[in-house]
């Protein structure tokens, strides 16, 4: 088996390009069936590289990212799957099992380092704003294209560059022996948001505001849990038996955000009546009935201050 | 404090953020503060004709605008029209609600961009492309990209329609700042709230056995509240962040290094 150096590059260059499009203009060309057809015309065979693309874009229909979760990278998995299966020989079904999904799975990894690398630029355009370094802030914002690039080319060039024997030594190896690396990475990605929320805290009124942040906790916390307890009990059920055919949704986060709107507005009439009442004072004749609420608002206003 | 004078944007500013947005927004993602350096590069030069070059009030517009942001980026613009249409006119009194807006807005737009152009049409237009892949037809794939380009065109248009709508609502609650800020940051507040409840998935995946009888450690706390796990963690650095000589470098260490000795010894994994 054996790939031309110009198929390397270009293979190479269009995994770079995948991560790229994907989190930018999502023009589609970062699927698995358009990865399945460009590694196909690279390698000279569009139509087996139609069909691993079709086979792996079934595989992930309706995975999509959610908040920045690091999802399987199916596209660089039909791209090493259509190459080995194109320059090797391999059946398209076998490449599919034996080295799409794998590879899909394992580059997951390489995804999630490209967003700790990133936490480095952050931290340098932190130090940019410090110094009013406009070029630098843009610099840095824009060089996170390197992380995101590499994490998808250089494990895409090594493979093929190393060839198929290699490439399941590897993921086996990462699989096995450094399996606690990699799922310990995995729980620290998934903890580290929480450091992006605790300095937002310190930037909002959180001590004025903490009821509240305890209500959209909690209100939150209670809803998902059975949200996504309904959702595991409808798929047993619909497993268990087939005329259980009702389906379950996930918590839909516009509501929730919808009954902070809610608690805002409120907040937003209570300090607006707050202002008339104090600018106008009690000699303002409005003539609407709210008259003796606002009076009782301004008598009540000193206590209420001193309470915060 | 001098009142920054009104800045409007202008065609050449709408095409830059937009440019921008569209080429650079995400670059930056990282597990931090997602893309908060990116919406700073998107609006940088509209923060610069805002308040001038060099001046304390750009630090701190800059400073805000570095914070955890994350939203669909399909949508982000929306904020970012709505943002630049109340910053314009306010200036700098009115970052503490440009941040609350933002933190507002970020999580129902998240949502409603990923169920929509993450998940719906790559569905659809997945299953349909790939459908007449198997059979070695490639017109479902130009089909998508069609698709997709269409959408790219409202993604592009968006930006104005938000900065109107911004507008409109500045205008109309003028003088009433103090009220707007104060119900933006409470909304701000309880997101945040929500975001820990559902962003921060870790769990304690230990099973202690006692005698012969296993004990799931997650249910226990379950017990006690849900998602106890992601409030401790994000109590524990607000605390951390707050001590003296502690940078947020630091403090993203001291996650990774304690996630990855605890993954190891079982006493706390993903979800």
């Amino acid at each position: 088996m054996s790939f031309t150096i110009v198929q390397i590059l270009l293979l190479t260059a269009y995994s770079m390009y995948n991560i790229y499009d994907e989190l930018q203009m999502n023009s589609s060309l970062s699927q698995p069936v358009w990865a399945g057809m460009i590694a196909g015309l690279i390698m000279g065979d569009m139509k087996t590289g139609l069909v691993i693309g079709a086979a792996l874009q079934l595989t992930v229909l309706g995975v999509g990212t959610f908040g920045g979760a690091s999802k399987i990278d199916a596209n660089s998995g039909t791209v090493l799957a259509t190459a080995f299966s194109i320059g090797t020989g391999m059946k398209a079904a076998t490449a599919i099992a034996a080295i799409g999904v794998p590879v899909a799975a394992l580059l997951t990894s390489f995804d999630i380092l490209a967003r700790f690398a990133n936490t480095y630029f952050q931290h340098k355009v932190d130090k940019d704003i410090e110094n009013f370094n406009y070029k630098g802030i843009e610099r840095h914002a824009i060089m996170g294209v390197l992380p995101w690039c590499l994490s998808r080319g250089i494990p895409v060039f090594l493979a093929l560059a190393l060839g198929q024997g290699v490439v399941k030594t590897m993921v086996t190896y990462l699989n096995g022996d450094l399996q606690w690396l990699n799922t310990g990475l995995q729980t620290a990605g998934a903890t580290l948001p929480a450091v992006g929320f605790a300095i937002l805290l310190h930037y909002l009124p959180v001590k004025k505001h903490f009821a509240y942040l305890i209500l959209g906790f909690t209100i939150t916390a209670l809803l998902s849990t059975l949200f996504t307890s309904v959702q595991t009990l409808g798929a047993g059920l619909s497993g268990a038996s087939k005329a259980f055919t009702a389906t379950f949704n996930a918590l839909p986060m516009l509501a929730i955000a919808l009954i902070g709107g809610a608690l805002a507005i409120l907040e937003y009439k209570k300090s607006i009546t707050k202002i008339n009442a104090a600018t106008a004072g009690p000699a303002a004749s409005s003539d609407d009935e709210d008259e003796d609420d606002e009076i009782e608002d301004a008598n009540g206003e000193v206590d209420g201050d001193e309470e915060e | 404090m001098k009142k920054n004078k009104e800045y409007e944007l202008t065609k050449q500013d709408f095409k830059q953020i937009n440019k921008r947005s569209m080429f650079g927004f995400q670059m930056g993602w990282n597990y931090e503060r997602m893309q908060g350096s990116g919406y700073l590069y998107t609006i940088l030069p509209q923060l610069r004709k805002i308040y001038g070059d060099g001046t304390p009030e750009l630090k701190e517009a800059m400073k805000t605008h570095n914070q955890f942001f994350n939203t669909s980026n399909f949508f982000n613009t929306i904020v970012t029209g709505i943002d630049l249409a109340v910053e314009g006119k306010e200036g700098v009194d009115s970052l503490d609600t440009v941040a609350g807006i933002k933190t507002g807005l970020m999580g129902p737009f998240a949502a409603i961009g990923d169920s929509l152009f993450a998940a719906l049409v790559p569905t659809i237009m997945g299953a349909i492309a790939a459908t007449m892949a198997t059979q070695g037809n490639p017109t479902g794939l130009f089909l998508w990209l069609a698709v997709n380009i269409a959408i790219m065109v409202f993604r592009w248009k968006q930006l104005h329609f938000a900065y109107k709508t911004g507008t409109k609502l500045v205008s109309e609650m003028q003088g009433q700042l103090n009220a707007l800020t104060d119900a933006a940051t409470l909304l701000g507040v309880f997101i945040v709230g929500a975001l820990i409840a559902t962003m921060i998935n870790i769990q304690v995946p230990l099973v202690a056995h006692m005698g012969q009888v296993p004990l799931v450690v997650q249910t226990n706390i379950d017990m006690i509240l849900p998602k106890l796990v992601p409030a401790c963690v994000v109590g524990l650095v607000y605390w951390l962040l707050g001590k003296k000589g502690m940078t947020s470098t630091k403090v993203i260490f001291i996650v990774i290094i304690f996630a990855v000795l605890l993954s190891t010894i079982g006493l706390l994994g993903k979800i």
